[in-house]
């Protein structure tokens, strides 16, 4: 299986006010998905991404997608195979634009 | 995981920087000309870019006057990547040999753009008052190629060159440069002065924008850039761009060679300086900026059903020619009805 490696040239940065909303609306158990807590930027591309998107990133480090599945697992209450394919659709679109890249 | 719109960014992605003002040229569309000469001792801007850094910024672009006239630009560039900020650079390409290149390589410069406004030797010198320009700012091009730098042509579209889109891509195809900048006329300093002269009419606008665009989608081998949210009217949008409108004090702001913090290089409103000031604080509490991410329609903008992508268009142009962010962008070209 591929593992999984962040392109260098990627620069990034965590939001701090959003990143501390997105904490207050998962500690009251609330949705946080639309809360864009981080942004990627590369090449005149820039990705705002939610929290689970930067986990997803910061695991992008020589894991496989089994890997960071199943490091999410130990943070996240979610269906196994819902988050799999989450995932593989998220790495895939980071992949199209050249901000990770799959390595044997 | 990914949004569509990302929220009020804690400080600007990337500053603009004019670290300098002397040019070696005398362009007829240039707006820093008249800008101040003061600049900031190197001990102070390492500071600053100290505090740029922190602030989480991700790249400085060096601009100026001609930043390569500089007597320490090598120095502050290779400072500011040992930082992690990605550098780049625009110049008018006069002294860009290949010795500079490599040393340009050597501070960690990542792009350079080169300023030419026509893909005709004769109008370029005429324009930029200094013969033999065109031929060095293409040799400056293949200079920095030779050493890995990445290049872009930057192209401000005036009357001297906006029927010649095909042309200028042609020159950008033959000498390998990765992006070719339109950039939209904006009207300040000596642009104002000379905007009788060298700006487009609506219309014009319109045709080349329509040109530009069907170019940009079939070239391969060059990103055709179009900084102008006016290409809203057309129904396009910049694509990898996360916010609408401008994107200056959204995504970028600019620092003049002072220390002087504006918008953007072309609004002349000071909004602090980076030497005094906190840069982050600057970013979230600045009144001018809050405006300008929060224009409101005017006019006919009020009825324009594109008003949602273009947020009136370019809000320097609108502040140069009208006094008032909030007007239409007068490049637009949409009809004077309220109401489609
Ligand atoms: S009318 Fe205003 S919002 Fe509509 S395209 Fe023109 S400048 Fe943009």
């Amino acid at each position: 299986m591929p593992t999984i490696h962040r392109n260098p040239n990627v620069m990034w940065r965590e939001e701090d006010d959003a990143l501390a909303e997105a904490g207050d609306a998962l500690a009251r158990g609330e949705d946080a998905g639309e809360i864009g807590t981080a942004v990627l930027f590369s090449g005149g591309t820039m990705l705002s991404v939610n929290y689970l998107g930067m986990e997803i990133w910061k695991l992008c480090d020589n894991r496989t997608v089994d890997g960071i599945v199943a490091e999410l697992l130990e943070q996240f209450e979610v269906e196994e195979d819902v988050l799999r394919t989450d995932v593989r659709a998220f790495l895939d679109e980071l992949a199209v634009k050249g901000f990770i890249v799959y390595a044997e | 995981m990914r949004n569509d719109t990302i929220p009020q960014l804690q400080a600007p992605l990337t500053i603009n920087w004019a670290i300098n003002n002397s040019c070696n040229f005398a362009c007829s569309h240039c707006y820093s000309r008249e800008d101040t000469h003061e600049e900031l001792p190197r001990d102070v801007l390492y500071a600053c870019l100290e505090k740029v850094a922190r602030a989480g910024v991700f790249s400085v672009n060096f601009g100026g006057g001609e930043p390569l006239l500089h007597p320490q630009l090598l120095e502050i560039a290779a400072f500011a990547s040992g930082l992690g900020l990605r550098v780049s650079m625009n110049s008018n390409g006069w002294l860009l040999d290949g010795e500079k290149a490599v040393a340009l390589k050597a501070a960690g410069f990542t792009k350079v753009g080169i300023s030419i406004d026509s893909h005709i030797a004769d109008v370029h010198d005429t324009f930029r008052g200094v013969a033999g320009s065109h031929a060095r700012a293409l040799a400056a091009l293949g200079h920095l190629q030779s050493v890995g730098i990445a290049t872009s042509i930057s192209t401000v579209i005036c009357r001297i060159n906006s029927t010649t889109i095909d042309e200028l891509v042609e020159m950008a195809l033959r000498h390998g440069a990765g992006q070719l900048n339109f950039h939209n006329f904006k009207c300040s300093g000596l642009g104002l002065a000379n905007k009788d002269d060298l700006d487009l009419t609506p219309d014009e606008w319109k045709e080349f924008y329509r040109h530009a665009l069907v170019v940009k989608k079939s070239v391969k081998g060059l990103d055709v850039s179009l900084d102008d949210p006016i290409i809203a009217l057309l129904g396009e949008r910049d694509a990898g761009s996360l916010v609408k409108g401008s994107v200056c004090g959204k995504l970028s702001l600019n620092i003049k060679a002072n220390g002087d913090m504006t918008p953007c290089g072309f609004i002349p409103i000071v909004i602090g300086n980076i030497v005094r000031d906190d840069l982050r604080q600057v970013w979230k509490d600045s009144a001018v900026l809050e405006k300008m991410r929060n224009k409101q329609p005017t006019g006919k903008c009020s009825g324009c059903s594109k008003y949602e992508d273009c947020l009136g268009g370019c809000t320097a142009r609108a502040l140069a020619l009208t006094g008032d962010m909030n007007s239409p962008d007068p490049h637009c070209w949409g009809d004077d009805e309220p109401s489609r």
